[in-house]
């Protein structure tokens, strides 16, 4: 594969085809515009401190972002040897066997679909300062959220990715407002003075820490996509791996910054009470004092766009999950198939948009908070079931290269993902004692069971089904985590392993 | 017909000869189009993921004979996965080229807001549309199809075009495809799958 990639000779082939390939810039953005950070900024980590009243939020981003970067050092050297390369299930079918990868996939499932359908309960409270101010119309929440969802659904169905060049442009400008934001937060610090007590340890390890790192992953998911582009990008071994590195300490210092420049302008001490009564208008309130209603209008414009391109990126990754699937024939092979004329997963993307209408309608019935119950806890679980993938992701990076023999430094293949593992492992435990604080709920509450057991139960289920399709249907079997790939494996030997036979080749 | 002309019949519309596939999937059915002619022309033949050449001479057919020359002059490509793309790039043009060459197609120019775009529109309606007509009714016979048919037909499912082919057919034509492809020569079969791969991939990476 890479041996024919560097040739003296000038080559139409390679030419042509390098012609579309990505540069480390496109796929950051790629990588960002996902991540929607005014998304995080104003609605995760707002109501981050109001539910789970730690002040720590902003160490918390720089320690997930030095334990992801070590991951990702495993993860970007195995990409470039995996099919399937964006998905986690992939990975880990390749180190721990196929019924692992298919519990993976199950968690996987659910974890962006709760992701997704989260971003419903946030949309209201993203669209009322906006639809205020043009119409003068105060419309309840889900009024605006099945909008939203009709705009996904149809968008998923006709396979609309939004334009890249708008993508990036939004992206810029919600950066932009991001730091004009935190300059006018830290230029009135509460009290006069500017304080560094969100970065003190002192504040970071208390109890409900596990919450807090658990929020921090949600802030980075998203970063996993950068190695999609594996075979599409210029330089294989340089591009991604920059790309990956550079998004990751990019959201870090964003997140940060702008998790710490709040607790500066409202203060330390209260913080976790302003956060909780003014939620994700929080941010927002304060840059009407401190810049005026231009860059507050803007502002709002743009979050309400952030969330809905976080949603239809979402809606977007979640049905290709399926897709994936379909095409390996673990889940039913109608989610495999595309809509002819666009090429949009179809029965994928259908069976996604009518989860979120189910949800979107069960909240409404019970009127259940949307901001709190709907966004914040199935966006925590979906932070979590995340949190879950990587680390078993990193421990069959591990085996992996041990059982493969595969050249790589012992940096990339053992010390970089082992010590990640050990402290994703250690999130893990943390995030599973203290999920009454992610969920801001009593102690004694039955949820806070409830939410991190429907992983393992999802994952053991996974797995069974594995070993069963290794008994009834071994064919199915022997595709699991090679995804669109799958359809040339049960034909041919995989392509990537052992060098190429030569002697067929014509000579000149 | 050729196998690439075939397939560009079925995946356009036989009275305006607009597109019923999207681009992506259009170009790698007749990028897999092109190599299976070579391959049935004994050209050359698929093994392992690589395309190796096993006889140099000119085919006939023009396009057939620029793709050979293509595979000769960069054999240190070998990978189908590789061909298939790079094909894919302009397949949609030199078969449509190839089609209107034949007097099947009409090629078209339409100025749409400072952009002009290409369509093949058909001579003879009864032309365009036989491709389909024939392999429906191949695949409603008991009798096994000849192996250029089955291979576009391969290619059709491959594509995810498999309803518009079979949009009246029974189950039975359904459940004879699935029968169809595994039963293909080991290098067609292959070609077949590599392009199913190609097409699924091209979804994932969600850009069109």
């Amino acid at each position: 594969m890479s041996s024919t990639a560097t040739t003296e000779r000038q080559s139409n082939v390679s030419e042509a085809l390098a012609r579309g390939r990505l540069g480390v810039p496109s796929v950051i953005f790629f990588v960002l515009s996902a991540a929607a950070p005014l998304t995080v900024v104003a609605g995760v980590v707002t109501t981050g401190y109001g539910v789970i009243g730690v002040l720590g939020i902003p160490l918390a981003f720089l320690a997930v972002a030095a334990v992801l970067a070590l991951f990702s050092a495993g993860y970007v050297a195995m990409a470039r040897r995996t099919a399937n390369a964006g998905a986690f299930y992939a990975y880990v079918t390749r180190g721990l066997g196929r019924p692992a990868g298919v519990g993976t996939a199950w968690v996987a499932l659910i974890a962006y679909n709760a992701l997704q359908v989260g971003l419903y309960g946030t949309i209201g409270a993203a669209a009322e300062p906006v639809l205020d101010r043009l119409f003068g119309i105060q419309p309840q929440w889900w009024v605006v959220a099945l909008v939203a969802w009709a705009l996904v659904g149809v968008l998923g169905l006709l396979r609309v990715d939004i334009n890249g060049m708008v993508l990036a442009a939004l992206l810029c400008a919600e950066i932009a407002v991001i730091v004009v934001f935190d300059l006018g937060q830290l230029g009135n610090p509460a009290g006069g003075s500017v304080s560094f007590a969100a970065f003190s340890p002192d504040n970071f390890f208390v109890p409900g820490v596990g919450a807090v790192l658990v929020l921090a992953i949600l802030g980075f998911v998203g970063f996993e996509a950068s190695v999609v582009f594996s075979e599409e990008s210029k330089d294989p071994k340089r591009t991604v791996p920059m790309a990956t590195y550079l998004s990751v300490a990019i959201i870090a210092v964003v997140y940060a910054l702008s998790s710490w420049s709040m607790t500066v302008a409202v203060g330390p001490d209260r913080i976790v009470e302003e956060a909780g009564t003014q939620s994700v208008g929080l941010i927002f309130n304060l840059a009407g004092a401190h810049l005026g209603s231009t860059v507050l209008t803007i502002g709002e414009a743009l979050f309400l766009t952030s969330v809905l391109a976080a949603m239809i990126s979402f809606h977007n990754t979640t049905a290709r999950y399926t897709f994936a699937l379909g095409r390996e024939r673990v889940l039913p092979a109608v989610f495999g198939r595309t809509s002819p004329a666009t090429g949009a997963p179809q029965a994928a993307s259908l069976a996604q948009s009518v989860l979120g209408l189910l949800v979107i309608v069960l909240y409404a019935v019970n009127g259940w908070d949307p901001v709190l119950q709907l966004f914040f806890w199935l966006g925590t679980s979906g932070g979590f079931g995340v949190l879950l993938m990587i680390a078993t992701t990193a421990v069959a990076i591990i085996a992996y290269f041990a059982r493969s023999g595969e050249q790589e430094t012992l940096w990339r293949r053992l010390i970089a993902p082992g010590i990640a593992a050990i402290a994703l492992t250690a999130i893990i435990v943390l995030a599973v004692q203290n999920f009454a604080n992610l969920l801001g709920v009593e102690p004694d509450s039955p949820l806070r069971w409830i939410f991190p057991a429907v992983y393992p139960v999802a994952a053991l289920l996974g797995g069974l089904w594995g070993v069963m399709l290794r008994r009834n249907r071994p064919d199915t079997y022997a595709r699991i985590g090679l995804g669109a790939e799958s359809a040339a494996a049960i034909v041919a030997a995989p392509s990537d392993s052992g060098p190429v036979p030569t002697s067929a080749e014509v000579r000149r | 017909m050729l196998i690439a002309d075939e397939f560009f019949l079925i995946a356009h519309n036989d009275t305006r000869g607009k597109a019923k596939l999207h681009p992506a999937a259009t170009g790698l059915g007749l990028a897999g189009g092109l190599l299976g002619e070579l391959i049935l022309y004994g050209h050359v033949t698929v093994a392992s993921g690589q395309v190796t050449v096993i006889d140099r001479r000119p085919p006939a057919d023009a396009l057939a004979h620029t793709v050979l020359d293509q595979l000769i002059g960069e054999a240190q490509h070998q990978s189908v996965r590789t061909w298939l793309s790079f094909l894919a790039q302009t397949a949609a043009t030199s078969v449509g080229e190839r089609l209107a060459r034949a007097g099947v197609l009409r090629r078209q120019e339409n100025r749409r807001l400072l952009r002009t775009t290409v369509t093949y529109q058909p001579i003879d309606l009864n032309v365009a549309a036989w491709p389909a007509t024939r392999l429906r009714a191949v695949l409603e016979r008991s009798d096994p199809p000849s192996v250029p048919d089955a291979l576009v037909l391969g290619l059709v499912a491959a594509a995810g075009l498999t309803r518009e082919v079979l949009w009246s057919a029974g189950p039975r034509a359904h459940h004879r495809l699935n029968l169809i492809i595994p039963a293909l020569p080991a290098p067609l079969k292959e070609l077949v799958a590599h392009t199913e791969s190609a097409v699924g991939a091209a979804v994932l990476r969600g850009i069109p």
